[in-house]
């Protein structure tokens, strides 16, 4: 026995890994997400976006100041350039073809250039319903592809849009290796593609990275693509790390055993701020505020929330401000509405609704909940103002804010009842449809400048007629919103679409379907001597301009 | 020798039938399960159309009844078509593989160390009463601890305090997976050590005070030799009874130290494949790890024979 | 004995606390269902004796209110075990024949069924879809009751089919079976109290498992919901925060440690009075 201890220790002593002496020439990022496959215009993932961003560059992105720009194209297609022209489609409809010039140094791992053709099959692939890649709306759109020349594509869209410029997820596909495979078995292509079968082939990535190794559920390798034309990234490899369960991750990051922790998929503002305090300066901490809106629907068809003024008094008895100053660190701003305030869109005028509760008990008193027995507010028909309140379970956070905002609604003797249930329910059925009885609490994730039609459109109404399609799950219903809403993508000067933009936001902070909470802020934690991650914010996310990352 | 073989005769069609009252029973509480891979799809494009959504649902074969895509399924099983993992884009057994072999290196290494030490803790309290109740203490105490609790304790202690070993996760290729295995290992091991230790106590202090054992040690027997050669063989069939087991119970239960020291295996993959409702993936994961169990009680009953070739009939 | 005492006493202690929870609470005068963000992970003080929570509510408190959650559980599916596996393995041993075959079958199928699978499958299933209602805290400690049975009255029944199948092949129940007592009485005055002490074992140990189980259900976001403490959830928390409170750990952990011990050494007590 003695013997077999001493055995195991020997071994254990000669095989720890040397703690990074070497000179840096890697980098290991842990993420909270494990991707669930690497096809690139296959259902839209953070992690897969986040590890593709090393390895695969579309033609347009947003940056860090969030707006349009270009990642593979030499110029942004634009009307007064003449990359983009209003015309009009065969069945008469207003149309717009748009015209890219792609990077003519552009070329896949293994050195054979990105061509247009790339970009046909991904198109083509994408049009057809069976192979089911997504978003089925963009597909639907362009109805037709051509090219000009060896560096440009052109696509025709059946509808006009002020963000015609991008090209959003779409990527191209190299046709050579998946044509062939998607032409054999259409309805399986998304399971029988190269990026799934046989995924550490460098001829499937054109970014500054490659993937290298892949150890399913636990990380990502990446190694340098010898055939990147663009300006030589820091690091020779990457190594992604997935860590599920946040304690864990923070463990492995003050074991030294990862580097830095992506802030898009990283820890909860309240733990990385309690990790600062702790740590002092061992590692850079940066705050970046996000497009994820936190917020609560209300379900309008519910007759205690049915009530504007209950719904205005909910928001004034929540003490947004205290929340954020005393459970994340003053790291994230206090949401007005759906819109952020860096984006184009947001307008500063928008109606306001800071911690009042004088106001909110007037407000309730007004609309006829009157203070009763046990401190519970009644009204005349002697029901109680009482609702529940969801959200998803095991999300420590939002359990926490949840429980804050039950006992600040209770001071003023509103009675939020809590019931949660694991995200897969509380998504998939509770709250797509509709069958939340009061309130629910979760987050949006949008782009910059993005014309919230899912959200707050009356023809979005999740219903059982049009299969819970639609993401009005507030059951909010507003001619004048509605009106906004379709003017909008369709007014191409951002001059303009500002007063559009400003409609929407007062009606809709007037009459609060959803009461804003916060803008999210993602916490980033860096090694001191790490440089140059730029993050974005949004879902173009940091790792797309990996070329400026230096050591430092 | 023909006992053993008439016990797998009776087992084998007894564990076949488990296998497939199992599937049905997991097919239909997954079903039961709200939210089908077309509302997760809906989520993540929520512009789809409610035509869209129609088109998928018949993709997918959600237009048919839960026993139909039941039927379906059993019968490509049964052609050895396994079919594809929905969460991972993988063909399953692409992705159970791995995790399976990950979770057997951490429960094997973890069962065989905890019957070990606590065998041997149990031979201390037979053999010395005086170390007895230590014994029991620490027993008491590795049966009680919330498995969590130890392996986030373990950690803080090893890995963020000590440095000493990393805090989880797996290795990189070529890199020793020695050091990953430490405590995760420990972990599993102290929780299970106890049930060792208290049988192997009770049944060597048993074996002990027997009467071949009095007499040998009046015929002047060493301690030592009359623990190996006499008491343990005894008492080894209760103990590998517990043994097989354990190992059964913990290829899927190795879920909670899987999460902590983010290990990719088994008990993750499965809790995944249920939550994501990956059908294929849940099944498959579910019916093997059942398989296992089984395969583990029947060697430990084979073995008992071996042992004891009295216990024969039942 | 000394063992069962100190057991029953650990045991006793828990359940004391348990119920002594609101005059607890009206003593110390902070209310542990109210969050106070100024308080949050506040160490020992008069006012929090054991420090506050990630919402600054009163951790003593709230072990006690846990302690109703988490020792109910655990009483509760450990007591429904019991009696369903000692009436089916009575009833096994009994009528033997088909009856014994089909219930031991069923056992050996469960025995044989990986166990932490078939409860995250059964914790994530949808209540609504059986008719009761989501959410609420007295539905989900009877889900985690109900999967604690369907596996715990295996162990039992075993057990008690065992027992009863000696028992009833002793010549003592044969001579009383020639006097004519009948076949109720016989189980009831009979063969029943012959079963207690190993079935009492059992109960005890599914006590400390239910237990140790629905702090594993909380660790997987599947257990008893917030607002309602129970050690599970507690422990839970705290371990997410570990690094930066981690005596908010130190006490759910220690209070499930000795439950479990107490209940180990009643069956360890009671097993060794037995021999």
């Amino acid at each position: 026995m003695r013997h077999l201890l001493a055995v195991l220790l020997a071994l254990l002593l000669f095989t720890l890994p040397a703690a990074a002496q070497a000179p840096r020439d890697s980098l290991v990022i842990g993420l909270s997400q494990y991707p669930s496959n690497f096809h690139p215009n296959i259902e839209n993932m953070a992690a897969k976006a986040y590890i593709l961003g090393f390895a695969l560059h579309p033609v347009t992105a947003y940056d860090a100041e969030w707006k349009q720009s270009c990642i593979a194209c030499t110029r942004l297609p634009s009307l007064e350039n003449g990359d983009a022209v209003l015309e009009t489609t065969p069945d008469g409809k207003p149309g717009i073809r748009v015209t890219w010039q792609l990077r003519p140094d552009w070329k896949w791992g293994d050195g054979t250039p990105v061509t247009p053709e790339d970009f046909r099959f991904a198109w083509e692939a994408g049009r057809a319903f069976e192979t089911g890649l997504g978003p089925a709306e963009f597909y639907r759109s362009a109805y037709r592809f051509e090219s000009a020349g060896p560096h440009s594509i052109t696509l025709h869209f059946d509808k006009v849009t002020f963000d015609y410029a991008g090209l959003g997820q779409f990527q191209p596909l190299p046709a050579r290796i998946e044509r062939p495979i998607w032409e054999a078995d259409r309805a399986n292509y998304r399971t029988r593609s190269a990026y799934e079968t046989d995924t550490t082939n460098a001829a499937l990535y054109n970014g500054p990275y490659r993937i290298a190794a892949v150890q399913p559920g636990a990380g990502v390798t990446l190694e340098r693509n010898p055939h990147w034309g663009g300006p030589a990234p820091a690091f020779n490899r990457i190594q992604l790390r997935t860590v599920e369960n946040n304690a864990a991750l923070e463990a492995q990051l003050l074991a030294g055993q990862i580097d830095m922790v992506a802030g898009e998929l990283g820890l909860p503002l309240e733990q990385a701020t309690a990790l600062q305090r702790r740590t002092g300066g061992r590692f850079r901490f940066h705050y970046n505020p996000g497009l994820t809106y936190e917020h609560i629907d209300l379900n309008l068809e519910n007759p205690v929330l049915a009530d504007r003024r209950v719904r205005q008094a909910l928001l004034h008895a929540a003490d947004r401000a205290q929340i954020v100053a005393r459970l994340f660190g003053g790291q994230q701003e206090v949401a007005h509405g759906g819109v952020h305030p860096r984006d184009a869109g947001f307008d500063p005028g928008i109606p306001q609704y800071p911690f009042d509760p004088a106001r909110a008990r007037a407000l309730l008193d007004e609309a006829g909940w009157t203070s009763g027995a046990g401190g519970l507010r009644r009204n005349a028909a002697g029901e109680t103002l009482s609702f529940d309140f969801m959200t998803t379970a095991g999300n420590r956070t939002r359990e926490q804010v949840q429980q804050i905002l039950a006992g600040m609604w209770k001071t003023i003797g509103v009675d939020a009842r809590i019931r949660n249930e694991p995200p897969r329910v509380f998504f998939a059925e509770t709250v797509s449809k509709r069958r939340y009885g009061g309130a629910a609490m979760f987050a949006w994730v949008s782009s910059p400048e993005n014309v919230p039609r899912t959200i707050l459109h009356s023809d979005e109404i999740a219903t059982a007629a049009r299969n819970w399609s639609g993401q009005n799950y507030t059951g909010y219903k507003d001619a004048e919103v509605d009106r906004l809403i379709e003017a909008l993508p369709l007014e191409l000067d951002a001059n303009k679409r500002r007063p559009l933009w400003a409609g929407l936001q007062r009606r809709v902070a007037t009459d609060l379907p959803s009461l804003p909470l916060w803008h999210r802020s993602d916490a980033h934690v860096w090694p001191q001597w790490l440089d140059g991650v730029t993050p974005t914010g949004h879902q173009n996310y940091s790792s797309l301009w990996v070329t400026q990352w230096r050591v430092r | 020798m023909a006992g053993a073989l008439n016990l797998l005769l009776w087992r084998m069609p007894q564990m076949a039938i488990t296998l497939v009252l199992l599937s049905l029973a997991a097919w239909f509480s997954i079903g039961l399960m709200p939210g089908d891979p077309v509302s997760l799809a809906m989520i993540s494009d929520p512009r789809l159309t409610p035509a869209d959504i129609e088109r998928l649902r018949a993709l997918h074969g959600l237009d048919q009844s839960l026993i139909a895509r039941y039927l379906a399924w059993a019968g490509g099983v049964l052609r050895g078509e396994f079919g594809y993992s929905r969460l991972f884009a993988q063909p399953v057994w692409r992705v159970l593989w791995p995790a399976l072999l990950s979770t057997l290196a951490l429960v094997g290494t973890a069962v065989l160390l905890a019957a070990g030490l606590g065998i041997a803790l149990g031979a201390l309290a037979a053999l010395r009463p005086r170390a007895a109740p230590v014994v029991d203490g620490l027993a008491l105490l590795a049966q009680a601890v919330p498995s969590f609790w130890l392996g986030i304790l373990l950690i803080i202690l090893f890995a963020v305090r000590l440095g000493w070993l990393p805090a989880g996760g797996a290795p990189d290729a070529g890199h020793s997976a020695l050091p990953f295995l430490v405590l995760p290992v420990a972990t599993i091991a102290f929780g299970q050590m106890a049930g060792y230790a208290r049988h192997a106590a009770a049944a060597l202090s048993a074996e002990l005070s027997r009467p071949h054992i009095t007499s040998a040690r009046a015929r002047g027997a060493g301690e030592r030799r009359l623990l190996w050669h006499h008491a343990l063989p005894n008492a080894a069939v209760p103990l590998l009874t517990l043994l097989a087991l354990d190992a059964g119970a913990l290829v899927s239960g190795a879920l909670v130290t899987e999460t902590v020291f983010a290990r990719p295996g088994m008990g993750k993959l499965l809790y995944d494949a249920v939550m994501g409702n990956d059908y294929n993936l849940a099944l498959l994961a579910l019916l093997l790890v059942a398989l296992v169990t089984m395969l583990a009680t029947l060697l430990a009953d084979l073995a008992q024979r071996w042992i004891d070739p009295r216990i024969g009939e039942r | 004995m000394t063992r069962l005492h100190l057991g029953l006493a650990l045991l006793l202690l828990l359940l004391l606390a348990a119920v002594a929870a609101p005059w607890a609470q009206a003593w110390l005068g902070t209310d542990p269902f109210a969050p106070d963000l100024f308080a949050r992970y506040a160490g020992p003080s008069p006012d929090h004796p054991l420090g506050a929570d990630e919402l600054g509510r009163d951790l003593l408190l709230r072990l006690l209110y846990g302690a109703q959650v988490s020792l109910g559980v655990g009483l509760a599916a450990a007591l429904a075990a019991s009696v369903l596996g000692t009436a089916l393995g009575l009833l096994a041993a009994w009528r033997g024949g088909w009856v014994d075959a089909v219930l031991m079958r069923l056992a050996d199928g469960l025995l044989a069924l990986p166990a932490l699978p078939i409860l995250v499958l059964l914790a994530a299933m949808d209540p609504a879809k059986l008719g009761l209602p989501r959410g609420e805290a007295a539905t989900d400690m009877l889900r985690i009751v109900a999967i604690l049975v369907i596996f715990g009255w295996v162990g039992v029944a075993r057990l008690a089919r065992a027992g009863a199948l000696s028992l009833l092949a002793t010549d003592y129940i044969r001579a009383a079976r020639a006097l004519g007592v009948t076949e109720a009485r016989l189980l009831w005055r009979h063969v029943l109290p012959g079963l207690a002490a190993p079935v009492a074992v059992a109960c005890a140990l599914a006590v400390a498992g239910a237990i140790l189980t629905e702090s594993v259900l909380s660790f997987l976001g599947l257990g008893i919901q917030p607002p309602s403490p129970s050690w599970g959830n507690m422990l839970a928390n705290a371990q997410e925060a570990v690094f930066e409170a981690p005596l908010a750990a130190l006490w759910p952990g220690l209070a499930i440690l000795l439950a479990v011990a107490g209940c180990a050494l009643v069956a360890d007590g009671v097993a060794r009075r037995g021999r």
